[in-house]
């Protein structure tokens, strides 16, 4: 066989690894070849028709996801590929009406449009006239998959890449086709629910509106929504993840691809966790507990003076949330150290599932284990307390704290003893870092469509008290916070994201 | 022969004059009277009482070629002697069958599998199932010789599910074949040739018939047909090397062994040394008529009958009072041929040649009552039912067409519907991972092609805008062809 290592595509010469076909290789090089049923983390159908590409030499289209950039052995020349010529955009228009051509078109309605590659490639190769005018295929619409899952099957295209992600990924196999020709639509088990908690994964992979998220559907055009960076905290291992939020609530939260951490998955118990976040009982604004023991707003300034004044009075440790980012944890080990304490942080057990989730809730315990801080095992005295979740920081820990300065989402979780009340983000709506179960530090970034409006970082919060504290803290700004971590000997050999770099997904709105 | 069909056929030779001089010639044994005479070879046993047990099979010759194989051959000499006969593919894509077997690795440690092709969905083709029922054991002996050669391990017989008769018959003789020693362990003797056969039934799926759909199927999957490579030689059933074959394929094997290749390939229709892709129609093959004919049936012959022959001398001709339009000469896939293309020779190359193609060489025949729009829509609408639904260009293609052919019909089509159609031929044909979706787009494209004028006649009011290049057309256009 010759040893051609190249494959020319447009007239570009590109090296490809053995086994790599076209479409991973002009993906790779930033070359737009549309597809359905590709998808890198899965099995190649070929089926979907619209990767097709022209190879030089040769009369017939071919699917540039099955296409291999290796010639075959009887060529010794590189391959020749054109994306871009009449053949291969007439085919590829081809295959585009053909999927039109029973689809409902009810993209007024349809959560997938502003995400929906129908409606992207309908844009880049449709064409302004409709050629049939005979009646559409009726297919069942409104179809429950599960409890989580809702299926329509006139807007399937049968990539079946919900079909290979069951066998392949979760190897639960609850789904497969059922039908012949165009009347042909994915069905389920007859269980009628997942064994897999990675179900919903199948909504994001779905490149059409297919399968959608009954717990999404019909809130919020894509559009009008915020989007950021983060990661998920529901558990350490970390998945990757973007959170969409609109007018404040938190929407939805979706894996986000990487390769070391949660591919291209999460779970369904960390996806729909987020809803904690949009709890009626959010607390917005600082507050300070009045001499006759009511509850008063307060500027963030005058609560910060009230938080120090009684701090200082009262002295001791520091318990955080083990959802906390470092730079929280490093400035909780401060604080601590100015009023004379120790810090601690509270996270729960859970339970692994063989896959994603891991026991340890804590999204950042190994980072708050890096800044040697001690588990809270048992309820303990600390006059300060940052409570994100109630999972974390349990109300026995809670009460049992006495804290005087309390930083929490929600005002239930704040204890009685309570002097003054700072809203603490949910982990979408804070920029900050996290290291996982794995050791790795991944960065979170805040959503500004997400949570009260005006909200301090805590960081920043923390700084301001430190700073009355008259402890002799200067102010650092985030930037700082970091380098003061990166100067510790535990993170000697692990590199930490610039701040700067972190801050810039972040501001979509 | 009349004087009026002499005079059809000389007028029909000189037309087709340029396309015979360019075909290799055709060894042709004609009766002295003109007439095609039968060559019974697969066919020798059919017709004898109790032809499908094995005391009666063996009387008349049964599994003699393979007692002669393992004994005097090695298993490459059968192949040699396979490929040396030209036998090609019978099921209707004509591939050389020896060059398949050779494709099968001999350095491997997985096990190795025939799958026979039985299920013979294609509409108007009844040719495997006489096999099946009149002498399960030449088959049976053809696959154990195939066993023999590519030194598989098991053999699937994957049978159309409409076939009771063809399922008994085989597990009969499968069971026969054990008790007689011709399965199992060291058949015959020879040490270490280890083969056991099963029958599988379909259900009745026609994409099941489709070579890699069928593995799926055999597998318990969707009968959905893989994107190749891998090639099932190497990546076949249950991710093992596989031959697939046609049963008249492998039905054809015990005599190329017991007379040998040469002697095979001296029949039939030579290769066109000029044309290294015209590899010839070597042997006999088994015919088949269906349609609007006196007497429809199954023959053998030598290739090298013309299609006009086939109808007229065995088909009996048209119906009284009626003349035939059109055939498909090879199960339904083929583009159609008219009533003045029918002097070409049944084989793979000359039928090419004409636009059309062999197939499964089961001629369904349409005469002047036949309504070519029905037909059409008819044709549609088994292909948009029968697409198994993988590939978007055939799942929702196939349908589409139907829809127009049923409007076209119904009086509302418009000139314009026959542009939509050729637009949708160029959209589905060769866009698919299976041939289904060109199986639908031949016999369509062709007969709208050539029967333009029916089509129009369902459109009072509205004028051809194609009217003065629509002689232009590629009425013979080559199978492929845009």
């Amino acid at each position: 066989m010759a040893d051609v290592k190249t494959v020319f595509i447009n007239g570009v010469e590109y090296p490809f690894d053995a086994g790599q076909t076209v479409i991973q290789v002009a993906h790779e090089n930033g070359l737009d070849v549309p597809h359905y049923c590709y998808h890198p983390g899965l099995s190649i159908a070929g089926n979907c028709r619209i990767c097709m590409v022209e190879v030089e030499g040769d009369a017939k289209p071919q699917v540039s996801c099955k296409l291999e950039c290796a010639p075959p052995p009887w060529v010794s020349e590189p391959l020749r590929i054109q994306t871009e010529s009449e053949l291969a955009k007439s085919a590829r228009a081809g295959t585009m009406e053909m999927l039109l051509v029973n689809h409902p078109l009810d993209c007024p309605i349809c959560d997938q449009a502003g995400e929906c590659h129908l409606q992207d490639y309908s844009y880049q190769l449709g064409q302004g006239q409709a050629s049939s005018s005979t009646a559409k295929t009726k297919l069942p619409k409104n179809v429950a998959f599960g409890e989580k899952i809702v299926y329509d099957a006139e807007r399937c295209i049968k990539c079946t890449l919900c079909v290979r992600f069951c066998e392949e990924v979760t190897e639960t196999n609850e789904l497969n086709l059922g039908g012949r020709g165009d009347e042909e639509i994915v069905i389920m088990s007859s269980k009628g629910e997942f064994e897999t908690d990675y179900s919903m994964n199948i909504i994001d992979i779905c490149p059409v509106g297919a399968l959608t998220s009954r717990d999404f559907r019909f809130k919020s055009r894509l559009w009008f929504m915020d989007f950021a960076d983060s990661v998920c905290t529901g558990c350490a291992r970390g998945c990757n993840v973007i959170t969409g939020g609109r007018n404040g609530s938190m929407m939805r939260m979706e894996p986000r691809h990487n390769a070391d951490v949660n591919q291209w998955w999460m779970c369904d118990q960390g996806r729909l966790d987020y809803r904690y976040v949009n709890t009626p009982t959010r607390i917005a604004t600082p507050r300070i507990k009045t001499a006759d023991g009511v509850w008063a707003a307060a500027t963030v300034d005058d609560a910060i003076l009230a938080a120090a004044a009684a701090l200082k009075a009262a002295g001791g440790n520091v318990l955080v949330d083990g959802g906390c980012t470092l730079e929280e944890m490093h400035l909780a080990q401060q604080l601590a150290a100015a009023l004379g304490g120790k810090a601690t942080y509270a996270a729960a057990t859970g339970e692994a599932d063989g896959f994603l989730r891991v026991a340890e809730q804590g999204a950042n315990a190994a980072g708050a284990e890096l800044l040697g801080l001690a588990r809270a095992t048992k309820a303990g005295a600390a006059a300060v307390l940052v409570v994100e979740r109630d999972a974390n920081v349990p109300q026995a820990l809670r009460d049992g704290a006495d804290a005087v300065v309390v930083f929490a989402t929600d005002a239930d979780h704040v204890p009685a003893s309570a002097q003054v009340v700072f809203p603490f983000g949910s982990s979408a709506e804070r920029d900050g870092l996290f290291v996982n179960t794995d050791g790795r530090v991944q960065v979170a970034q805040r959503n500004p469509g997400i949570g009260p409006d005006n909200l301090t970082p805590p960081y920043e919060l923390l700084e301001e008290i430190l700073g009355e504290l008259d402890a002799g803290y200067d102010w650092h700004g985030r930037d700082g916070i970091v380098a003061a971590i990166q100067a510790q000997p535990a993170f000697a050999k692990i590199s930490l994201p610039a701040a700067q770099a972190t801050a810039e997904v972040g501001a979509t709105s | 022969m009349t004087a009026k069909k002499k005079a059809a056929a000389k007028k029909a030779s000189t037309k087709k004059a340029s396309a015979k001089k360019a075909a290799a010639p055709a060894k042709v044994v004609r009766a002295a009277d003109g007439s095609y005479p039968e060559t019974r070879i697969l066919s020798a046993n059919f017709g004898v009482k109790d032809s499908w047990t094995l005391p009666v099979a063996k009387k008349n010759g049964a599994y003699k070629s393979l007692e002669k194989a393992i004994k005097t051959m090695t298993p490459a000499e059968v192949i040699d002697e396979v490929k040396t006969s030209r036998v090609r593919g019978r099921g209707g894509a004509g591939f050389p069958t020896g060059v398949k077997w050779g494709f099968v690795p001999t350095d491997t440690d997985k096990a190795k599998y025939l799958v026979l092709n039985a299920d013979e969905s294609e509409p108007g083709t009844f040719k495997d199932r006489f096999l099946m029922e009149l002498d399960p054991h030449l088959v049976l002996e053809g696959c154990l010789l195939c066993a023999y050669a590519t030194g598989l391990d098991v053999i699937y017989i994957y049978v159309r599910g409409e076939y009771p008769l063809s399922i008994a018959r085989l597990e009969g003789a499968i069971e026969e074949a054990r008790e007689a020693g011709l399965l199992g362990k060291d058949i015959l003797g020879k040490k270490g040739f280890n083969v056991e056969a099963h029958v599988h039934p379909g259900a009745g799926a026609y994409i099941c018939g489709e070579e890699t759909g069928m593995l799926e199927s055999l597998e318990g999957k969707r009968g959905h047909p893989r994107i190749k490579p891998p090639f099932p030689a190497v990546e076949g059933a249950f991710g093992c090397p596989t031959v697939i074959n046609n049963v008249e394929t492998l039905a054809h094997v015990p005599s190329i062994i017991e007379h040998g290749g040469a002697w095979f390939g001296d029949l039939g229709i030579a290769p066109d040394p000029d044309n290294p892709r015209a590899m010839g129609s070597a042997g006999t093959k088994l015919m088949g008529l269906s349609g609007d004919i006196k007497t429809p049936g199954c023959w053998e012959f030598e290739f090298g009958i013309t299609v006009r022959e086939l109808i007229e001398q065995y088909g009996g001709g048209a119906l009284d009072g009626r003349t035939i339009k059109a055939v498909i000469p090879g199960g339904l896939s083929m583009p159609v041929l008219t009533a003045d293309e029918l002097d070409v020779p049944m084989g793979f190359d000359a039928l090419v040649k004409v636009g059309s193609g062999l197939g499964t060489a089961t001629a369904i025949v349409m005469d002047d009552a036949c309504d070519m729009v029905e037909a059409c829509e008819n044709i549609a609408h088994f292909f948009a039912d029968e697409s198994c639904g993988q590939c978007t260009p055939c799942r929702e293609g196939c349908h589409w067409m139907e829809k127009i052919f049923t409007r076209i019909k119904a009086g509302d089509g418009t000139p314009a519907d026959l542009d939509l159609l050729e637009h949708l031929f160029v959209n589905i044909e060769g866009r698919t991972i299976c041939a289904l979706a060109d199986a639908a787009v031949w016999p369509l494209r062709s007969i709208l092609r050539k029967f333009r004028h029916e089509f129009l006649a369902k459109m009072p009011g509205h004028a051809d805008p194609h009217a003065a290049d629509a002689k232009a057309s590629d009425a013979a256009a080559p199978v492929g062809a845009k």
